[in-house]
This record gives C-alpha cells, sequence and structure tokens, in this order.
C-alpha cells in the first residue's frame, strides 16, 4: 500500500513538472517602444513600434556624433551651461515632491517627483491648448546616470530598465488636432 | 530498363537537392497590382539566394561605392537583423494618409513591406537571411581594410 501511494505521489510530482515547466522555461516576453502620431485634421497616422531588446541590441553599435557605444555625451553648451546631470541626479536623490510650479495666464507648468516617476505636465493655451505630459521612471533616471563618466548619459541601460518597468505612457502632446505618444507594452502591434 | 530507371532517379534526386538548396534562403516574393491607366497584375516569387548569388557576380567596381557607404553602419545593420530574426512577429512602421497606406512588418522570417495607394497596390516579402547574406556579399565588394 505505501509502495502505491510512493508510486502515485512520484506521478503527481512528475505530472506537475510536466505542466510548469514550459512555463518556468519560457522566454521573458518581448517588450516593445511604440510611437504613434495621429493628425486628425488631415486623417495621417504614423505607428513606429520597436522592440526594446532590438533597441539595446542596436544602441551600441551606433558610433556617430554624440553617441558612442550606447551612451550620449552632453556637453554643457549643448544645455546652455545646465549640468544635466547633476540636475537629474538632484531629483533621483530627492524624495516626492513637486519641484516646479508655474501658473501663467496663457501657460501651466509642473515638474514633480511621485511615485516613482519624474513627472512633467505642460498646459499651453496660447498654442491652441496644448498639452504635454512626460511621465519618466525614476528607475531609468537611475539607469541614465549608471555611467561613469560625468558628462555623458547611458542609453542603453536606460532603454534595459525601460524594459524592465512594467507597461508606460511615457509621453503624450496632445493639441486640437494633433496626438503624439510614446509609450511601453509587450504588444507587438499599437491597440 | 533498371539503368534507366537509376539514372532517372539520379537526375529527379539532383534536381529535388538543388531546387531544395535554392530554396534554403527561402523566397522572395512580389506582388504588384496596378489599377490606373490600365489594370496589371505581376506575381513574382523566387528562391531568396538568388540575391546573394546575383551580387557575387556583379562587377566589384559597380558595388564598391555602395560598399563604402553601407560600411559604418555594418554592426548596426548586422545587430538590427540579427534581432530581427529572433523577435515576435511586429509591424515596425505603418504610415496611413488619405488613399494611401504603408506597412513594414517582420512575419515569420521575413521583412514586409505592404504599399497601397489609389493606382497601385506593392507586397514585397524578403527572407531576413536572404537580406544578411546579400548585405555581406555587397560588404565583401567594398575595398578591404
Amino acid at each position: 500500500m505505501r509502495k502505491r501511494l510512493c508510486g502515485l505521489g512520484m506521478i503527481c510530482v512528475l505530472a506537475g513538472l510536466v505542466v510548469t515547466a514550459p512555463a518556468a522555461m519560457a522566454t521573458p516576453t518581448e517588450r516593445y517602444l511604440h510611437v504613434k502620431v495621429e493628425d486628425a485634421s488631415k486623417g495621417e497616422s504614423v505607428n513606429v513600434n520597436v522592440p526594446l531588446s532590438m533597441a539595446e541590441k542596436i544602441l551600441p553599435t551606433i558610433n556617430k556624433n554624440n553617441i558612442h557605444n550606447g551612451h550620449v555625451t552632453i556637453g554643457h553648451a549643448d544645455m546652455n551651461d545646465v549640468d544635466i546631470r547633476a540636475l537629474l541626479d538632484a531629483v533621483r536623490t530627492a524624495p516626492d515632491n513637486e519641484f516646479v510650479t508655474v501658473k501663467g495666464k496663457d501657460q501651466d507648468v509642473r515638474v514633480a517627483k511621485s511615485n516613482g516617476n519624474l513627472v512633467v505636465h505642460v498646459r499651453d493655451a496660447a498654442k491652441g491648448g496644448q498639452k504635454v505630459d512626460i511621465t519618466i521612471p525614476m528607475k531609468v533616471v537611475d539607469a541614465l546616470l549608471s555611467t561613469a563618466k560625468d558628462n555623458e548619459l547611458d542609453i542603453s541601460a536606460a532603454i534595459r530598465a525601460l524594459g524592465d518597468a512594467g507597461d508606460a505612457l511615457l509621453v503624450t502632446v496632445e493639441d486640437a488636432s494633433e496626438h503624439f505618444r510614446i509609450w511601453v507594452d509587450s504588444k507587438g502591434s499599437p491597440e | 530498363m533498371v539503368l534507366f530507371g537509376k539514372i532517372a532517379l539520379g537526375i529527379v534526386g539532383t534536381a529535388v537537392a538543388g531546387l531544395g538548396l535554392l530554396c534554403s534562403e527561402g523566397l522572395i516574393e512580389v506582388k504588384v497590382v496596378e489599377r490606373a491607366p490600365e489594370v496589371h497584375h505581376l506575381y513574382v516569387i523566387a528562391p531568396a539566394m538568388l540575391a546573394p548569388i546575383g551580387m557575387h557576380f556583379a562587377p566589384r567596381r559597380d558595388l564598391s561605392h555602395a560598399a563604402a557607404e553601407i560600411k559604418p553602419w555594418l554592426p548596426t545593420i548586422r545587430a538590427a537583423l540579427e534581432q530581427l530574426r529572433d523577435t515576435d512577429d511586429v509591424t515596425l512602421v505603418e504610415v496611413r494618409e488619405p488613399g494611401e497606406h504603408v506597412r513594414v512588418s517582420k512575419e515569420g522570417g521575413s521583412i514586409v513591406v505592404d504599399v497601397e495607394d489609389q493606382d497601385d497596390t506593392v507586397h514585397v516579402s524578403t527572407p531576413i537571411r536572404a537580406i544578411s547574406s546579400t548585405i555581406e556579399q555587397l560588404a565583401a565588394a567594398g575595398p578591404s581594410t
């Protein structure tokens, strides 16, 4: 009786392994960076979908202008003497907070760190009520700064971090007729 | 009689093996439908291996300029093609305008380009392996450093 139970137990364990092994061995889901531009007034739309793994592998092979081996070199002159690296590092180490809030007659600007994201909102009534929303996971900011050199940002690492982050709507720009979006998810085609 | 049978078997075997080798890199498919001014249909399906073979026999001096242009981008092209081979099927680019639709996608082991406007419909499907081989042949045609 005991031998039979042992045999039955072994069969159950083997059956469990057979059922769960494919899921455990499955390759991680591919993630995609999507860019979509729609112009309702002209009836035009452009969709670009890039597998993040592809972007991650291609970037280090590009050595042109400021891009070398997946890093982008930023000179102070390019940023009007603003040290973008120091600025990002300050945001990274700061607690959740509103950093900038500007309320004008035609324009509202808000820059904040919230729930592990760097958030930028701009509303511009002068440009036909244009709305800009940017949400960057702080993990991506960390990855950008992961390079040792002071005047570089690590784009490859940022893309890797973007792949590890969940589905995210990164950028939206909307006005009366145009709609521009950048987002990351695991669907090969938008919507 | 047996001898003829053996010869026929040899010929058929060689033909099948040759065809298999020729199609080993897949097939290039081109479909064009012209609607204006007259309706024309063109459908070509050819072994993709013909492209790198053709490149091999093309005069080197005619290819050297293209080879020099492509050389700095070879690592990028190689990385892109390698990743495309491994990635799931995906629509890479899609552009829609009134009366026009362009789509570039990866389907199976091929890059597929579909263009549709009011006058024409064009469909081109090329195996990624054949693109790789052709690019390598083109690169080899350049001056060696």
